[in-house]
């Protein structure tokens, strides 16, 4: 992850100079404790992975936060993390193009997710799939945080597409070096043909790795689970906080049993924004109304023209709804579409109250589930 | 089949027509069971795999509607839950609006929706369903019906225990009936398996829920087992004879207030039994719950005795393990063993409860052969 804009080298290592000073680390913490609440901090503890929360406000754009699983991936301890930039994850034959498209999502303030290779603070690479998301608040739609959530890829999940071709010679024994890995770590010979690569400018870095469907699915999971807590625990200092941007609400679970036929994949819906199925002719007004109401906890049904991964257009009856967890406190919105043009055979109930039927059956689940999305346990 | 939108609101009042019949003027979405074709094992007409069931979408539907419009008192999805420590697992829930209704309420509230004036808009608003027996094969639904005389009217509680909290009251009011309908009672189970969905759950109360003379029931969702439903439980009869007529009669082990299971996929069987153990339990004078879960193939009998210290006496949730508290720190301070004294100190003395599993087990038997 990247600094927004600036240059790496001064910022950064400046702020690490103070690390260990005091006021410096009450600065850190309080990015986050000042926007949403003191127990964010420990409701951020328990949740599993790792993560990062990096303030762009902050000169730098310092980690503000580092998760438990952030050890255990990384082997940095947390602390040793907080007030430098993301980059002290990446090394020399860290990607530089993915680095970039890092950072250019940084700057455009969207959600991003590559492989990447990163380095353990004994020097040792490993790819990690990295998720990258912004956090907003809900109001003005600034940027509060940065998640970044690192999943790590299996050595199984090299992609198919990737062949192991020699490269010169001088410039791999250079390159692991720097790696310190084992003659037949696959990734020593793809870091030099990276590093080649990066000398020959015109040429594409191929993906060294391509992360699973459950990988990419567990980033975002941890994703949905990080941004609920932020907006959990962001009430309580009045603070209004969407899950993420009140016009980009993620699709965190697709029930198979809503009918939709909208020619994506489940795979390629989970994660998306629903402004997936936004298109030309869908309109404004609608969206804002929307966006309205998911701000303000209430419940819609609106009418809206949405559009199928073909690009043809149906009239879609939407139902948004907040769905509250045994906290009490909204786990997620449900948006439940019905494409009014099609076929329906509700056993003689109209689509309305199909839909409604089907947001019922979702509250009652979600009622019995815990803020961290299992089953209610007693608590420790 | 029938296209028409909802028809809350959509009352033809009795301003013009005769006041005669009680049941003209309302008008609700009317639920037909299908028709029963002698056989009386329900189970094999329900499809596990195909989703949610109609009964089950429709009352979700209308509740959700219902709350949506603002209608409830409050928003009981808010109200924060935990489980209790301890092996239990009692469940508590934060809820400081939570009013256990007055008997004298309830009548009015069911007398409202059986006369022809209605008391206020309100009260017809919390008519979600009419629920009655059908004769064609499957189950369908009129969108807008008068509800039969012989059907059961499913009404909105506004101040929830849980999600999709109702009460089911008969229709019409039988002049003749005693106070345990039997035929309301085989309405309340069957709505229970065809709901089809292991959330919702039918109870009543011997204390609260018979409102002059007449019983009713109520219901609501909640996803997680109830605390009564995971103890464990040893049997005390089996009858091993006809395999369609099976029931069994267990007792609860290790759960604090001593209860009476009655298992059965035979809703005929189980119906009877235990009908013919609240005859006798209303001739002693003892207090009950019935709590009707597992999609209406389980019945848990929960007898109390009053507690003449404390007077001290526990709801049919409560039985099952789940209390509501008013206050934070009344939520804060629960524990599982101030609960289990609770239980303890209206469950039946040992040698009650001995007669009363020894009742249950001879009804039983005589019942089932």
């Amino acid at each position: 992850m990247a600094s927004s804009g600036a240059e790496e080298a001064d910022p950064g290592e400046r702020e690490r100079e103070e690390h260990g000073d005091l006021h410096h680390q009450r600065r850190l913490a309080s990015s986050l404790t000042a926007r949403y609440s003191d127990w964010v901090l420990e409701a951020l503890d328990e949740l599993p992975g790792s993560f990062l929360l990096t303030d762009p406000a902050l000169a730098g754009h310092p980690i503000v936060y580092a998760s438990r699983g952030l050890t255990a991936l990384t082997g940095y301890a947390r602390r040793e993390v907080l007030g430098s930039g993301a980059r002290v994850f990446q090394g020399a034959a860290t990607d530089r193009a993915a680095v970039a498209g890092v950072r250019e999502a940084v700057r455009a303030q969207r959600a991003h997710q590559v492989a990447i290779l990163n380095y353990r603070r004994d020097g040792s690479p490993h790819w990690v799939l990295l998720h990258l998301a912004p956090v907003f608040h809900a109001r003005d739609g600034s940027v509060l945080h940065f998640l970044a959530v690192q999943v790590p890829i299996d050595d199984a999940g090299r992609g198919a597409g990737a062949p192991c071709r020699g490269a010169q010679g001088a410039v791999l024994a250079a390159c692991r070096e720097e790696a310190r890995v084992d003659d037949d770590f696959p990734c020593a010979s793809y870091s030099g043909k990276v590093f080649v690569d990066m000398d020959k400018r015109g040429l594409e870095a191929e993906k060294p790795r391509v992360a699973s469907d459950s990988e990419k699915e567990k980033a975002i999971s941890t994703a949905n689970s990080i941004v609920a807590a932020l907006n959990r625990y962001s009430k309580l200092t009045g603070l209004v906080v969407s899950g993420k941007r009140c016009d980009s609400v993620g699709i965190p679970a697709l029930s198979s049993s809503l009918n939709l036929s909208l020619g994506y994949s489940r795979e390629e819906i989970l994660g998306c924004n629903c402004r997936v199925l936004n298109g030309p002719g869908t309109s404004l007004e609608v969206i804002e109304e929307i966006n309205q109401h998911i701000c303000s906890e209430q419940a819609c049904t609106v009418d809206l023209l949405s559009y199928r991964k073909d690009g043809s257009s149906f009239p879609d009856l939407l139902h948004v709804s907040p769905i509250r967890d045994a906290s009490g406190k909204v786990a997620f919105h449900i948006w439940v579409h019905l494409d009014v043009g099609a076929k329906h055979d509700f056993n003689g109930l109209t689509p309305e109250v199909w839909q409604l039927g089907a947001v019922g059956a979702v509250r009652v689940a979600v009622r019995g589930l815990s803020a961290s999305g299992s089953l209610l346990r007693p608590s420790q | 089949m029938v296209s028409a939108t909802k028809v809350e609101g959509e009352y033809s009042f009795l301003s013009k027509n005769s006041h005669l019949d009680q049941s003209e003027g309302v008008k609700t979405h009317l639920y037909h069971f299908g028709a029963e074709h002698g056989n009386d094992d329900l189970k094999s007409t329900a499809c596990p795999e195909q989703g949610p069931s109609l009964l089950d979408t429709i009352l979700l539907s209308q509740w959700d509607n219902f709350a949506w419009k603002g209608h409830l008192d409050y928003d009981v999805t808010a109200c924060q839950l935990k489980v209790i420590e301890g092996g239990i697992n009692f469940v508590g829930q934060l809820n400081n609006k939570w009013n256990s209704f007055s008997l004298k309420e309830y009548d009015k509230l069911f007398e409202s929706f059986r006369c022809s004036k209605p008391n206020s808009m309100k009260s017809y608003e919390g008519l979600l369903l009419c629920v009655a027996q059908g004769e064609n094969d499957r189950p369908e639904v009129a969108p807008s019906a008068s509800p039969p005389k012989d059907g059961l009217l499913l009404i909105a509680n506004a101040y929830p225990v849980e999600y999709g909290h109702i009460f089911l009251v008969p229709a019409a009011v039988n002049q003749l009936s005693c106070y345990w309908d039997k035929r309301m009672f085989g309405l309340a189970t069957k709505i229970a398996s065809e709901v089809n969905n292991a959330a919702f759950r039918v109870f009543f109360d011997s204390r609260t829920h018979v409102v002059s003379d007449h019983m009713f029931f109520q219901a609501c969702y909640f996803p997680n087992p109830l605390p009564v439903e995971s103890a464990s439980t040893v049997v005390l009869y089996e009858y091993g004879g006809n395999a369609r007529s099976d029931i069994i009669v267990s007792e609860t082990v290790g759960y604090p207030l001593k209860a009476i299971v009655f298992t059965s996929n035979n809703l005929k069987a189980l119906v009877n039994v235990v009908s013919e153990i609240c005859f006798s339990l209303h001739d002693n004078t003892t207090a009950y719950s019935l709590l009707i879960s597992n999609n209406g193939t389980k019945v848990f009998l929960f007898p109390q005795v009053k507690n003449l210290v404390t007077g001290c006496s526990l709801s049919t949730w409560e039985c099952g393990g789940y209390f509501i508290y008013h206050t934070k720190f009344e939520f804060d301070n629960a524990s599982e063993t101030e609960i289990s004294k609770r239980m303890a100190s209206v469950s039946l003395q040992d040698s009650a409860f001995e007669d009363l599993k020894h009742l249950c087990c001879a009804i039983a038997h005589d019942l089932v052969k």
